[in-house]
């Protein structure tokens, strides 16, 4: 598989950005909150440090922990569900390719002490851009391996600093038939709702994506921001999000106002859960041919078992 | 055996999805996920397909078509290559002949055993098509053909269950599958456009000319 990319071009483009956004967040950022939101600790895994003069890759690293290739940018970009557009993979690579991304607000509301809309312009510059090459794997039982660009989600709730009464917080996607043609579709309650806990949404891998491979995200990844939870099933991580509202009541996704026999709250993935469609067991690795084990959590178990201590996962599923 | 001119095209038109499924895999263009995208156009074709042969019957009653009871033969026989087709990918391709994983597959899934009962079931009417055995048979080839009435609920079913989200397209087919079944019973059974245009005899007369061996 090719990677568009030239390896030349991006990483020193994205090294430069990154550079320039640390500086405007410590020249320009007044409120501390904010500062200490966004400075506080240290990244992941920045984007490449190695030397610039050098061909860098693409990539800081092609591999996950686990040393699987990452799919190819090709794959990702080509191959989506997006229901706002079309139940069909493919077609919403086309249909979103002018879905306005610019100018973007998320509003984040609801039980917190600072309530705020937040530009993506804001939204780029305030939080430090981290590569975060995640598995994603789908419910349908196929999976990829992503490097994302994002930033961890608690440093925007520390921003907005959740009240006692938070227990969740409830995610919602952009509501525009005009735009989205799959929404003028009666079969499905839009917009898309999607929930977690409030401790999963702190957790370090539940991050905010901006883009991938380098670049900004594509419409049909969910532009110009998206949730991504790799332990749970990829439709967890709702795209193109408008409004984060924390709340004390469990929030209703869409795809379980839908079909709650199929679609739990927590849709961790677990090979030990099966689903009435598709196998959760294994899965099929996007690009790679064969048939693989999935494993407990998507293979983050050892990151977040902890948060289901207890709890009987066939039920809470 | 004579093959008519309707039966050779109707062949040519259902070789179509197959040809394109292969011709886009082969130009890497059966999407990022070709055994998904295959299983997927196989199971929507076969279920055309024997949709399509149910219309037969009731074509031929209405506007006394008879070279679509030929056409019939054909499309049923083409419903049971992609619904084989369809469970071969599933079993070989996607599930790689390991059993421990299609036992359990078939074991946990009622969508699957009831698509797998459809296809068993599809055996013996796709057998006795052939000519030999089905002139042997006599009566008994017709009672025992009754049974793709229930294959179809069968598929149809299948179908509902198998599908994510929107399900108004298997609501579709079973409304039309409905539909095609009540043509069978009285008093739709009795109907009959045959007399009132030529048109139809000029249409059955191509479709039924034999030229071919």
């Amino acid at each position: 598989m090719n990677n568009p990319i030239s390896e030349s071009e991006i990483t020193p483009e994205a090294l430069y950005l990154s550079r320039r956004r640390f500086m405007r967040n410590a020249l320009s950022l007044s409120a501390a909150s904010l500062l200490a939101g966004s400075c506080s600790s240290t990244p992941k895994s920045v984007l490449p440090t190695a030397t610039v003069d050098a061909t860098p890759p693409a990539l800081s690293k092609f591999q996950d922990e686990f040393g699987n290739s990452v799919t190819s940018y090709e794959n990702i970009i080509s191959y989506t569900n997006y229901y706002e557009f079309s139940g069909d993979k493919s077609r919403p690579t086309e249909l979103a390719k002018d879905l306005i991304t610019y100018p973007w607000s998320v509003q984040v509301d609801g039980y917190v002490n600072n309530p705020q809309s937040f530009s993506i312009d804001q939204i780029r510059s305030s939080f430090e851009q981290e590569e975060r090459i995640f598995r994603m794997r789908c419910v349908e039982g196929w999976s990829m391996v992503i490097p994302w660009i994002g930033f961890p989600l608690s440093r925007i709730l520390d921003i907005v600093e959740p009240t006692s009464e938070a227990k969740y917080v409830r995610f919602e996607t952009m509501l525009d038939p005009e735009q989205m043609p799959g929404q003028k579709s009666g079969a499905f309650p839009w917009p898309y709702i999607e929930g977690l806990r409030l401790d999963e949404a702190r957790h370090d891998l539940a991050i905010l994506a901006t883009g991938l491979y380098g670049k900004n995200l594509t419409p049909q990844n969910g532009a110009p921001i998206r949730l991504v939870i790799p332990w749970k099933y990829g439709f967890k991580s709702i795209k193109s999000i408008v409004k984060i509202s924390l709340v004390s009541e469990m929030p209703v996704s869409l795809w379980m106002a839908l079909s709650p026999n199929e679609y739990g709250f927590y849709a961790n993935v677990n090979p030990n859960v099966p689903h009435p469609r598709w196998t959760q067991a294994s899965e099929q690795r996007i690009g790679q041919g064969g048939r693989i084990d999935t494993l407990m959590f998507n293979g983050y178990e050892d990151a977040v078992a902890g948060l289901y201590e207890g709890m009987d996962l066939s039920i809470n599923f | 055996m004579k093959i008519s001119r309707g039966q050779v095209i109707t062949a040519i038109l259902c070789l179509i999805p197959f040809g394109l499924m292969v011709f886009n895999y082969a130009r890497n263009n059966l999407t990022a996920n070709p055994i998904q995208a295959a299983t997927l156009q196989t199971g929507h074709t076969a279920i055309n397909l024997l949709v399509l042969s149910l219309a037969c019957t009731p074509i031929r009653n209405i506007f006394g078509l008879n070279s679509f009871l030929l056409i019939r033969k054909v499309l049923g026989l083409f419903a049971f290559f992609y619904a084989a087709l369809h469970f071969l990918i599933f079993i070989v391709f996607d599930f790689e002949f390991n059993l421990f994983w299609i036992l359990d597959e078939i074991r946990l899934k009622p969508f699957i055993q009831i698509g797998l009962a459809a296809l068993i079931l599809l055996i013996p009417l796709s057998v006795t098509s052939i000519p030999r055995i089905q002139r042997k048979m006599g009566r008994t080839w017709e009672t025992l053909h009754k049974l793709v009435y229930f294959v179809a609920l069968l598929v149809i079913f299948h179908y509902l269950l198998a599908t994510k989200g929107d399900i108004s397209r298997p609501i579709l087919y079973a409304g039309i599958t409905l539909f095609l079944l009540l043509l069978r019973i009285f008093p739709f059974n009795k109907l009959n456009f045959t007399q009132k245009s030529s048109i139809f005899l000029s249409i059955d007369s191509f479709l039924s000319h034999k030229g071919l061996k």
